[in-house]
């Protein structure tokens, strides 16, 4: 039986040393796309983008608290950022890989948001009562282009449902 | 008797050697039936700091004064301008949100929780790989010791009857459970 232990543990090293060796992690399919898309164009013009399989690569700036079912991959020049949504269970991004460079790719999808739900983002957004009018000529936020100044909030919210990604250690 | 012979030591081989990760299996099981009152994986603990009112510069600029201002020495991992208002200094388990350029910050320290996350790091597959071989050998274990378990004892403390009833109400809970709660 002891012949029988070591075995067992021998054989658990070996089938698990290829997780603990190099410094990337991968998850899911990992990357098969070379070329990445930068964010700020993906985001510039989404519509164009939605349906088809992209690839963002940037920094880690969220992660799913509980779960680790989506990732935050943000372009550190611009702050624009990119959600990968991924099949709870299936991959799991670690807490902990926040602020590190990650590749990530999936399907690029667009989501509409519900009446409720935009006017609550407005209401964040402009720093009035949800329900109440933007008042222009109230007192405004501390920076330029914030508050009122700000756009309509969007109808439709963009992510990746990601299908695999790497994590650079 | 020779089949019970064979069924008692099927059951108790098996049920040694699984013994050890059922414990941590139900461990996990009950951590992360409950993963909306808590965090089964990390403990996450903020805090709000004052570094004062900061000058205008690159992120990696401003992070190092941050930084330079709460005395942390350690090198960051990147450091990120999300917005006007909101730059992030990301160091290894510990993530600060600073206010721009009033100098508000949220420190944040992250770290696994003690054997929890080691616990579901098994019990959710996390890992993946040789596991899943693994964690389906284990099912299979689990469904040998549920057969087996059935037919250990003979007589009236078997299926022939306590057995009989127990097994009949514990099939009975889940079925009466999905009649009113998915099948209605």
């Amino acid at each position: 039986m002891k012949r029988f232990l070591i075995l067992s543990m021998a054989l658990i090293a070996m089938a698990a040393a290829p997780v603990m060796a190099g410094e990337s992690e991968s998850y899911g399919e990992g990357v098969t796309l070379d070329e990445a898309m930068a964010i700020d164009v993906l985001l510039a013009n989404p519509n164009d983008y939605v349906g088809r399989k992209v690839r963002v690569d940037g920094v880690i700036t969220a992660v799913c608290k509980k779960r680790g079912c989506w990732m935050q991959v943000t372009d550190p020049e611009s702050g624009n950022g990119v959600r990968i949504k991924v099949e709870d269970g299936v991959i799991v991004f670690p807490y902990t890989s926040m602020g590190r460079e990650a590749q990530a790719e999936g399907i690029f999808e667009a989501i509409k948001l519900t009446p409720e739900q935009v006017e609550a983002r407005t209401a964040a957004a402009h720093d009035h009562q949800e329900g109440a009018t933007c008042d222009k000529d109230g007192p405004k936020s501390p920076a330029a282009g914030t508050g009122c100044d700000l756009p309509p909030i969007d109808q439709y919210v963009y992510l990746i449902r990601g299908t695999g990604a790497v994590i650079n250690g | 008797m020779k089949i019970r012979r064979l069924v008692i030591a099927t059951h108790r081989d098996i049920g040694y050697f699984f013994a050890g990760l059922t414990v941590l299996y139900a461990i996990s099981g009950v951590a992360v039936n409950h993963i909306d009152d808590w965090n089964p994986n990390y403990v996450i603990r903020r805090e709000a700091v004052e570094v004062g009112v900061l000058p205008f510069g690159e992120p990696a600029e401003l992070g190092a004064e941050v930084l330079s201002r709460l005395g942390v020495t350690e090198e960051p991992r990147s450091v990120v301008r999300m917005n006007r208002e909101e730059l992030k200094v990301f160091l290894d388990q510990r993530t600060l949100t600073v206010t721009l350029p009033g100098g508000h910050v949220v420190d944040e320290h992250v770290r696994r929780r003690f054997a929890f996350f080691e616990v579901n790091f098994l019990h959710l597959n996390t890992g993946k790989g040789f596991w899943t071989w693994f964690a389906d050998i284990y099912a299979v274990g689990l469904l040998v010791l549920a057969c087996t378990g059935i037919f250990i004892l003979p007589g009236k403390k078997g299926l022939g009857g306590r057995g009989r009833w127990l097994l009949i109400t514990g099939l009975a809970i889940p079925i009466v459970y999905l009649v009113v709660a998915v099948w209605r």
